[in-house]
């Protein structure tokens, strides 16, 4: 009896699909790559939604001409690399044009790889790892800034601004975080500010009270706090603030959310976080925020990457009028607007370069604080 | 019905401020809701009695098939097989290719876990370590010494093998769930230090530049010349992993009906009955942690030639409980179960890609109904011999 | 000095936590020797149910006036939500498999707990929830080292809770008859003993122990997500083998045992290998006494 009823339900996981896999014709098909499920699936799936408000913005302003819709095929990498490269291949399957992902760099490095083999553009919204545009892969692109810029602007506020003698880095252990903090160790002892120890902490943990225990017994004048995202930032935050740290706390473009603020709450305020320069009266933030805000509420740390990944893949497809990998890269080159997050203009190797500035908490909201350009207050 | 009360609880969404709504949380509790009130409309149709006629047809169609197997000879079974397989990246795209080149490494690493849980009998929670290690001596040696695949298989099948051995010789004293979760801390182990070992490993920015496996190409445009190719292409990998993969299982079936195998299952039964009868259990154990280490450090070699990137994020604990579960699943001690074991746990999560945000709530469902409906595996193991009760009976 | 006090009691407080999870792992265990891996999911389950109930209480504005009660309510109904669950999973994922092996079980068990923490997410969004802030920050300060009120609550309630499953098991009719059905189901059901009843109960006891973690780790860090119950499950999963599966006691002190390697590996060698010192020690102590600390089916502590 048992039997039957098994041999009923396989029999209807096999017909599902094909009854929902039916697509029309002339469709625009733009790849999103990203971990929707497990651990990372709030950035996951924050850079979806980004992609999908991008096409939202396109679609309203009368789509590309020569197609009737865009479609969106969001895929799952779950930050594997293994499940990352089905992901590409099932993306070369349905013949995207371009792909906007992926989030771990371990994922975008992998399906970066099988995607070049079809010469699919790729561009990615949060993958820092300077391997990612390093490989010569001619058609791989980075919205996001690179560590050792950002780490550069950290350095110098923390030297110029804050005057502090003593620094204490703290990092997740994940390529983004460590990779930043060790390049922020580097620009510090170039400039002579004493980093009395570089720790680390592991992904998943919640409990960070041994560490910020020795934190408060070295008492440095600055606490650098390099994290994957924003839940892990709000968590340290509460428990620093528990254990009364008087030092200031400087962290960076992945704590930007705001869940930081909204679970951290009062432990939040005064952090100061590096993030890119994003003008908000400008009109293309605020075609972006207002489209984004009424879908999904408010975006995510890597949703405006995701969005102006998927505005310059969309707008290089209008303007070379064909969705040949080659050309849609010469008008990719030729590009220089301004972006929802930042003035877009591709280096040669596929970086788009970074304009952080210093932001920081204030009452609840997040504020610019300090422009390393000038060296003083906004 | 205390099963619905339970399912209540997704019901509630939550604000900030305080509020609730439900409408988004309705959606996913809507289509569970669905999705249990078809499979309990089956189970009470079949309780009633009503789908008899459908069973009996599908019962007459069922011993149909059988008479049609058992009169065909196991060869023509293989024979088929074999050339389902090997003609299979002709007819399929790069994605087809790239997920049975996936099942095929998780065939070898299911297989190779068979020998440590369906033979030997030892539950072990910490298998993927064995495939990092293989993976990683692979990157390593190819990356900083140049050494070509196929030398570094057997000396990934080597490194593997000792990474076996170390984690073997503490836990032969224990048993049961005691070993599980030494396995798993071993394992755990094994991922942080992957993850911290800068100077070796490069931590979680992983290793990048692996060559893919090469091959000696006979090349007749001047004279006759070997040229050397890497197999960078899916269908040429395809065919490397199904050869690692055919080897593995010769390999298994025949010490399975070994002498080592007979030991390994009497160990399995009754440990100490088996020590009586002169069985050296303690290096038979050892054995099997050796065994089964070699076959993950191959195909963690292969993995890493064939994504050319390694990262400590592959070897989670997330994945031994994937393998485990391939064996479980397909039947513990038996080839063809564990083979079918593997198809359907990366099948499966390939298929509900469908559903995104819904695919892992998918797969973690399928697995227990699976288990619920088919408690011994798809293709439970046949005894080989036959215990006396049996013959009794 | 200070520092080292300090260290202590981070370490008490996180053991603590292991400890109530632990118990779950341990008393399941005992009665059906199944791991169940669906137990972490109980606990990230309390913890958003406490969410849910507590920015609940605080939107109407009851929170603010009377937080213990608040505080009590939300963790009492939390646990019997999560008790009425557990019994749900028992029934359907591991009642039909108790006659079949025990990996069959297991791998259910695997299942049910992708099954549940992707039923959170899909639920409850990919954010985390923050807990509302009605409960003081602050804390007793003795020199430089701070205690904070949540900290003392989370060990006075681990505690309390503590007692009262000792209590239960060892001195009721309830407690006999689960200590009777651990030994011997046939036995205990000849003698009467509806042991399937038994099994429900004893799941619902665990999970709610869990669910009452959840709120308090909730509370005590802030907010919760759907991916806290994995590790905290495997690092109990590892307590309770490390006291001597089965045994209430022993997981308590394995607990405890994890909870502390952690905080003083995390504070006198190195945050990042922290989790491989807590395993180091689990299998030391395995190599020396392969059935745990305290010893398996002592047979008055059996559960």
């Amino acid at each position: 009896m048992k039997k039957k009823l098994f041999v009923l339900m396989i029999a209807t996981l096999l017909v599902v699909p094909f009854l929902a896999g039916a697509a029309t014709a002339k469709t625009l098909k733009v790849g999103t790559m990203s971990p929707l499920t497990g651990p990372y699936a709030a950035d996951g799936n924050d850079i979806a939604n980004g992609v999908r408000a991008a096409v939202a913005v396109v679609e309203a302003e009368g789509g590309i001409p020569g197609f009737d819709k865009i479609e969106v095929v969001p895929q799952d990498t779950a930050c594997d690399p293994r499940q990352a490269v089905a992901a590409a291949n099932k993306l070369i399957n349905e013949e995207v044009v371009g792909v906007v992902g992926a989030y771990c760099s371990s994922s975008t490095i992998p399906a970066s790889e099988a995607l070049a083999e079809e010469d699919i553009p790729m561009i990615t919204p949060a993958s820092t790892n300077e391997k990612v545009t390093e490989r010569g892969l001619p058609y791989m692109f980075r919205m996001c800034g690179r560590d050792d810029d950002q780490s550069k602007i950290a350095g110098a506020f923390i030297k110029d601004y804050l005057k502090a003698q003593t620094v204490y880095i703290v990092d997740d252990k994940t390529t983004y975080s460590q990779g930043l903090a060790e390049n922020v160790a580097k620009v510090l002892a170039a400039d002579g500010i004493k980093v009395v120890a570089h720790d680390h902490v592991n992904q998943g943990d919640k409990d960070f009270s041994a560490v910020l225990t020795k934190i408060k017994a070295a008492n440095p004048d600055v606490f650098y706090m390099s994290l994957q995202n924003s839940a892990t930032g709000s968590l340290m935050a509460i428990q620093a603030k528990r254990f009364g740290l008087k030092s200031k706390t400087v962290s960076q473009d992945a704590v930007y959310h705001p869940q930081f603020i909204e679970i951290a709450k009062d432990a939040a305020e005064g952090t100061f976080l590096t993030f890119g320069y994003t003008d908000k009266s400008k009109p293309a933030y605020k075609k972006y925020h207002d489209k984004y805000s009424g879908m999904f509420g408010e975006p995510g740390a890597y949703s405006g990457y995701a969005y102006d990944g998927a505005m310059v893949l969309l707008n290089a497809i209008k303007q070379a009028k064909s969705t040949d990998p080659a050309k849609i890269k010469a008008e990719i080159m030729k590009m220089d607007a301004a972006g929802a997050t930042k003035q877009i203009k591709f280096m040669d190797n596929g970086d788009s370069g970074s304009d952080y500035v210093i932001w920081t908490v204030d009452g609840g909201q997040f504020e610019t604080y300090w422009n390393p350009a000038t060296g003083k207050l906004f | 019905m205390v099963w619905l009360f339970g399912l209540l609880w997704p019901l509630l969404g939550i604000h900030a401020d305080g509020t609730l709504s439900f409408t988004k949380a309705f959606n996913v509790w809507f289509y569970i809701f669905a999705v249990t009130l078809v499979i309990v409309v089956v189970v009470v149709l079949q309780k009633q009695g009503i789908l008899d006629g459908f069973g009996r047809s599908l019962g007459a169609g069922k011993t149909g098939l059988t008479a049609v197997y058992a009169r065909t000879p196991q060869w023509a079974w293989i024979a088929a097989v074999a050339v389902l397989a090997l003609v299979f990246p002709i007819f399929t795209g790069r994605y087809e290719q790239d997920v049975a080149i996936n099942v095929l490494v998780y065939v070898c690493l299911g297989l190779g876990l068979n020998i440590v849980i369906g033979l030997a009998g030892m539950l072990d929670l910490g298998y993927i370590a064995f495939y990092g290690v293989g993976a990683y001596t692979y990157a390593l040696l190819s990356v900083n010494f140049q050494i070509p695949f196929w030398l570094s298989l057997p000396v990934a099948a080597f490194t593997a093998c000792i990474a076996g051995c170390i984690i073997g010789y503490p836990t032969l004293r224990m048993r049961g769930d005691y070993l599980a979760i030494v396995t798993l801390g071993f394992g755990e182990i094994v991922r942080i230090i992957l993850n911290n070992w800068m100077e070796l490993t490069n931590g979680p920015n992983g290793i990048l530049g692996i060559k893919a496996p090469g091959i000696f190409f006979p090349s007749f445009a001047e004279g006759f010349s070997l040229e050397h190719l890497y197999l960078k292409k899916l269908h040429y990998l395809y065919y490397v992993i199904l050869l690692l993969a055919v080897l593995t299982v010769i390999a298994v079936r025949r010490l399975n009906i070994s002498r080592i195998g007979r030991a390994w299952e009497a160990i399995r039964e009754d440990e100490t009955a088996a020590e009586l009868m002169g069985v050296n259990t303690y290096r038979l154990k050892l054995l099997a942690y050796a065994m089964g280490a070699i076959f993950a450090g191959l195909a963690g070699a292969f993995f890493a030639a064939r994504v050319r990137f390694v990262s400590p994020e592959s070897f989670t604990f997330l994945e031994s409980a994937t393998v485990l579960a391939m064996v479980v699943l397909g039947g513990m001690a038996s080839i063809p179960g564990v083979i079918l074991g593997a198809l359907a746990l990366i099948v499966l999560p390939e298929i509900f890609r469908e559903f995104e945000l819904y695919r892992m709530l998918c797969l973690g469902g399928a697995m227990v109904m699976m288990m619920v409906f088919k408690p011994s595996g798809f293709i439970a193991a046949k005894r080989l011999g036959r215990r006396s009760e049996e013959r009794e009976g | 000095m200070e520092f080292f006090l300090q260290q202590l009691i981070n370490g008490l407080t996180l053991g603590g936590i292991y400890a109530l999870i632990a118990l779950g792992y341990t008393m399941v265990y005992g009665i059906i020797q199944l791991i169940n891996f669906a137990h972490g999911e109980f606990f990230a389950a309390g913890g958003y149910m406490g969410v849910i109930l507590l920015s609940f209480l605080a939107g109407q504005g009851y929170l603010q006036t009377h937080p213990w009660l608040c505080l009590g309510g939300a963790m009492l109904l939390a646990m019997v939500f999560c008790a009425f669950l557990a019994m749900a999973v028992e029934k359907v994922a591991y009642m039909p498999l108790r006659k079949s092996t025990r990996l069959a079980a297991l791998v259910s068990a695997l299942g049910m707990s992708i099954f549940l923490s992707n039923g959170l997410m899909l639920t409850q969004g990919v954010y985390d929830k923050p807990y509302p802030a009605a409960f003081s920050q602050g804390g007793f300060e003795f020199g430089n080292i701070v205690v904070s009120y949540l900290q003392i609550m989370i060990v006075l309630i681990t505690i309390g809770l503590l007692i009262f499953l000792n209590i239960l098991v060892f001195k009721t009719r309830i407690g006999k008859a689960m200590r009777a059905t651990a030994q011997d189901k046939v036995m205990s059901a000849l003698v009467g003993i509806n042991s399937n009843k038994i099994i429900s109960l004893t799941f619902a006891i665990g999970a709610s122990l869990a669910a009452a973690a959840g709120i308090m780790v909730g509370l005590y860090y802030g907010s919760v997500n759907y991916t806290m119950g994995f590790v905290p499950g495997i690092k109990a999963f590892a307590a309770a083998v490390l006291g001597g599966i089965g045994n209430i006691t022993g997981a308590m002190l394995g607990g405890l045992i994890i909870g502390m390697v952690e905080i003083f590996g995390a504070g006198y060698i190195s945050g990042q290998y922290k989790d491989v010192f807590a395993f180091i020690i689990l299998i030391a102590v395995l190599y020396f006494r392969p059935t745990g600390i305290m010893g398996e089916n002592v047979d008055d502590t059996r559960v």
